[in-house]
Order: C-alpha cells, then structure tokens, then sequence
C-alpha cells in the first residue's frame, strides 16, 4: 500500500503479530495471530472477544506501550509508539486506579502539564465529562462511573485524532454506561477515531461503525454491524426499554 | 517530539518536575513512610534511655551514633521500598501507561520516580536530623558541653542522604525490569548490604565486591566523633562519586525500562 493511502486511515494495523516468551516450561504464546484493521476519522471500532482474545494487546501495541513481534501499527500513518504518533493518542487503560489524593481537577492538570495543554482546557473537559460538579473533590470518593469519565477525560485532553479504550464500560452501572457511550459517539461526532474493547455486545452494537471479533488472538469477523447482522443500528443511542425503566425507578431516589 | 511544545530543556524540565512532584506526593502518601520514620525517632530518642551502654564512649557521642544508626537503618529500608512499591503501583495502576502514551520519555519517567523519592529521602534526612540535632543539643546543654556543630551535623545528613539515594537508583534498576515490587525490594535492601560490605572486599571470594558501589563511603558516624565537617576537596570527591552512582543506576534504569513492555 502506498503512503498516500496509509495517511488517510487513522488507525491502521497491517499484519500486526504478537507473541510472547514464557520462558522453558510456558513455551511461546500467541496473543495476537497477524491482524489487519483499517479505521477512517469519525468512526468508532469495538474490538470483541473473551478474556486473552488479544484485545488489550492490540490496543496497548496501538498506544505504542508495546512492539508487534511482526507487522505494523500505524496512527495517522505514523508507526505507533512513535515521538509524532503518542502526540495523536489518546489512551484509557483497562481498570485505572489514579492518584486518590488528587482532585479531579488536580489530576487532569497534571495530564496537561504533561502535555502541554492550557489550564482553560482542563475546566472543558471537567465540563464535557460532567464532573464539574464534583472536580474538587478527591479521587478516592469518585465512583467507578466518575473515575472511568476521567480516564477518558484525561485521554481526550490533548485533543487526539486517535482515542483508545481498554474495557471504558467495565464495572460500570447501565446509567454510567449510557453517559460513557454518549462521550464516545461524541467523540466521533467530532472527528476522532475511537478504538475500544468490550465484553458488552449490546452496547458495542449500538456505539460502533466497525466491529472486530477476535478469538485466541484471531481475526474471526470484521464489518459494520449492518454488514455483520444484516441490519443497520439506529443511529441515535437511546437506552433499551429495561434501561429506561431501570432509570425511572432509579431517580426518585437519587 | 514532532511539537515544538514538547522539544528542548524548557519542557522536559517542566515534566520532570511534574513527575518528581507527582511521586513525592505519592510517596508521602505510603503507609511505608510514616511508619519508618515513626521507627527511626523512636529509636532515635530511644538512645536517650539507651546511653548507659555506652561501652565506654562519651554519652553525647553514644547519643549520635546511634541516631545516625537509625536514620540510616530506616532510610535505607525507605531508599529500597519505596521506589518499588511506587513503581510498580504506578505500572499496575495504569497511571505509568497514561503517562508514556503523552510526550514523556522512558528515562523522564524514571528520572521523575527518582527525582520524587530523592525529595522524600531529602524530607526524611532533614525531619529526623532535625530530631537528632535537638536531641543533642538539649542533652548537651543538660551536661554542659557543645555536642556538635551544626556544619558536622549538615555534613552527616548529607552523607546519609547520598546514600540513600544510591540504594534508591539502585532498586530502580532492579524494578525497572523485575517483575514485583516485593522482589525488587528486597534486591535492593540486599545491594545496599553488599554496598556495605564493600570495604571487606580484598581478594578471595569477595573480590567481585569491588565494581559494587561502595557505600561504606557515605557512613557518617566518623564525622560526629571527629567533630569536624568534611573538607571541601573530600566533599567534592564524594558527590562526584555519587553522582556517577547516581547517573550510571539510572542511566541502566532508563535502558532497561525503555525496552519493557507495559
């Protein structure tokens, strides 16, 4: 494939391999069989699969936190791992435990001392995640649902083309799963390529453009959902019908 | 880095300062640190009771090596825990993978945890130096004599802090490729062990113990009993030494965690 059309994928793997050595007893692991995945700006790509499928493999190869044993990563045509290509990243891992004595506020303007973002960017994101509310109130009273807000928070801080999301719904109650899945359609509605991993199909079906299904680190179907259930998503995210009377019977507690 | 932002002195200090304040905040944070410096006081007041086996010594100095004995026994356990524990919390929390998918470098990652407990073994030397040098002088006044002056005492702490700081660099090596914290302290403490042992090592078995650091060199019970600080020349000579320890664990630190895969 030529330059000129790598650049136009925001995200590219093109034979991407990863096995590990686990010493004389474990022998050599493959975690990842050679995976091709093309992804364009404004789209949104769930990588499915059970536990050791090589979904977190291929997300942290993306992010450039680990080297492909063989094949490429590309963002935005930049190899991954990259000095140009982590300036285009955004990345939430699996599970994140930031520094509890930290505020909100506090953590994310350490995020942007890192990056070089403006103090007035850190109080957008507040805004945009809906933690302004509570932005100066330490990390270890967020629930689960705030603190997942914040990783994606701080992984969209810098303004990436590119955001990867390592299981952003783990843990999280449906409420919080609608917000999150909102930010992520968000996301793409404003230009950036979204990669993340899930164990929820039913919210993958609704958030994603694109869908690889991996199994033992193997590419078993990739498409659209239209293309994969023969059926086109609605386009609107709305919270099922055992969603709207959760959340019902939910507020007048709240 | 492709942005300008990112390149040159300028902003690579500006991250490192940040990641050296991030883990000194985190570090003062452990329950690992208040609890060694709890145990250095007591111990470090405990001399007091303890002055009347002295075998022999004057009180006063009785009071001083042991003091400096307990700063130096819990700062070293704090120089080799502490950058493990802190390491690989920041690895298993994920913070270190939102770190380096930024513009942050490997080495000013590593530079950074250096740079944060080295503060906090700064803020341990000084708070129960502090104590020592009080306890000193109250007794001294009691007995009416001077203990010790303050450049000796500075020049002690001094010493002390260098050391710890090698065992620290040193257990970051060590982390920067083991694979858990509990590991990686324990080589450390044990590094600092053979660091001690170094001058025992005249040929024979032991003859491999001289490419370790030596830090023997940094033991400042000697100063207090001479009452004199350390000359200039000797000064220089040993922060040169240091700061060759320093730059070659952390420079193997850097290597070794720039090829680790998170």
């Amino acid at each position: 494939m030529s330059a000129t059309v790598t650049e136009t994928w925001a995200v590219e793997l093109r034979g991407f391999a990863k096995s590990y050595w686990l010493g004389w007893t474990g022998g050599r692991v493959h975690a990842v069989q050679p995976l091709s995945l093309r992804l364009s700006p404004g789209r949104v790509l769930g990588l499915l699969g059970p536990n050791g499928s090589g979904k977190s493999t291929t997300l942290k190869a993306l992010a450039g936190l680990l080297k492909p044993t063989a094949g490429e990563c590309h963002i935005c045509g930049q190899s991954a791992g990259s000095d140009a290509a982590r300036e285009l990243v955004g990345y939430l891992p699996e599970s994140p435990s930031f520094a509890p004595h930290l505020t909100g506020r506090e953590f994310l303007a350490y995020c942007a001392g890192l990056s070089a973002v403006s103090e007035g960017r850190v109080t957008e994101m507040l805004a945009w995640s809906g933690l302004a509310g509570v932005a100066e109130r330490r990390l270890a009273t967020y629930s689960k649902g705030m603190a997942q807000r914040l990783g994606l928070a701080q992984a969209v801080l810098h303004d990436p083309a590119v955001v990867l999301l390592d299981e952003p719904a783990g843990g999280l109650d449906p409420e919080g799963r609608l917000l999150l899945g909102r930010l992520i359609r968000d996301l793409a509605a404003r230009g950036k390529a979204v990669v993340f991993s899930s164990h929820l199909l039913a919210q993958a079906e609704e958030l994603c453009d694109q869908i690889a299904i991996l199994g033992q680190g193997r590419l078993l179907a990739a498409g659209s959902p239209a293309e994969l259930l023969g059926a086109r998503p609605e386009a609107v995210l709305r919270p099922s019908r055992l969603e709207q009377l959760y959340l019902e019977k939910l507020r007048p507690h709240e | 880095m492709s942005d300008s932002r990112h390149n040159g002195i300028t902003p690579a200090l500006r991250r490192l300062r940040l990641l050296a304040g991030q883990t000194l905040g985190g570090a003062l944070r452990m329950r690992l640190t208040p609890l060694l410096a709890a145990v250095a006081a007591l111990l470090v007041l405990g001399s007091l009771w303890l002055r009347v086996f002295n075998f022999g010594a004057s009180e006063l100095k009785f009071i001083g090596d042991l003091g400096l004995g307990a700063i130096g026994l819990a700062g070293t356990l704090l120089a080799a825990l502490a950058p493990a524990q802190l390491f690989f919390a920041d690895l298993a929390g994920g913070a270190a993978a939102c770190v380096l998918t930024r513009p942050v470098r490997r080495w000013e990652f590593v530079a950074g945890q250096l740079g944060g407990v080295a503060a906090l073994l700064a803020l341990f030397t000084a708070a129960l130096g502090a104590l020592l040098a009080g306890l000193l002088w109250w007794r001294g006044s009691q007995l009416g004599v001077v203990p010790v002056t303050l450049p000796v005492l500075l020049s002690a702490c001094a010493l002390q802090w260098m050391k710890f700081t090698v065992v620290a660099a040193m257990t970051l090596f060590i982390s920067s490729y083991a694979g858990s914290a509990l590991f990686a302290g324990c080589a450390g403490l044990l590094g600092a062990v053979i660091g001690h042992l170094r001058p025992f090592a005249a040929g024979g078995a032991l003859e491999w113990l001289r490419v370790w650091p030596n830090l023997a060199l940094f033991d400042s019970e000697a100063l207090l009993a001479s009452g004199q600080p350390l000359a200039g020349s000797l000064l220089l000579s040993l922060a040169g030494y240091w700061a060759i320890c320093v730059l070659l664990f952390g420079g193997l630190a850097s290597y070794a965690f720039k090829h680790r895969e998170l």
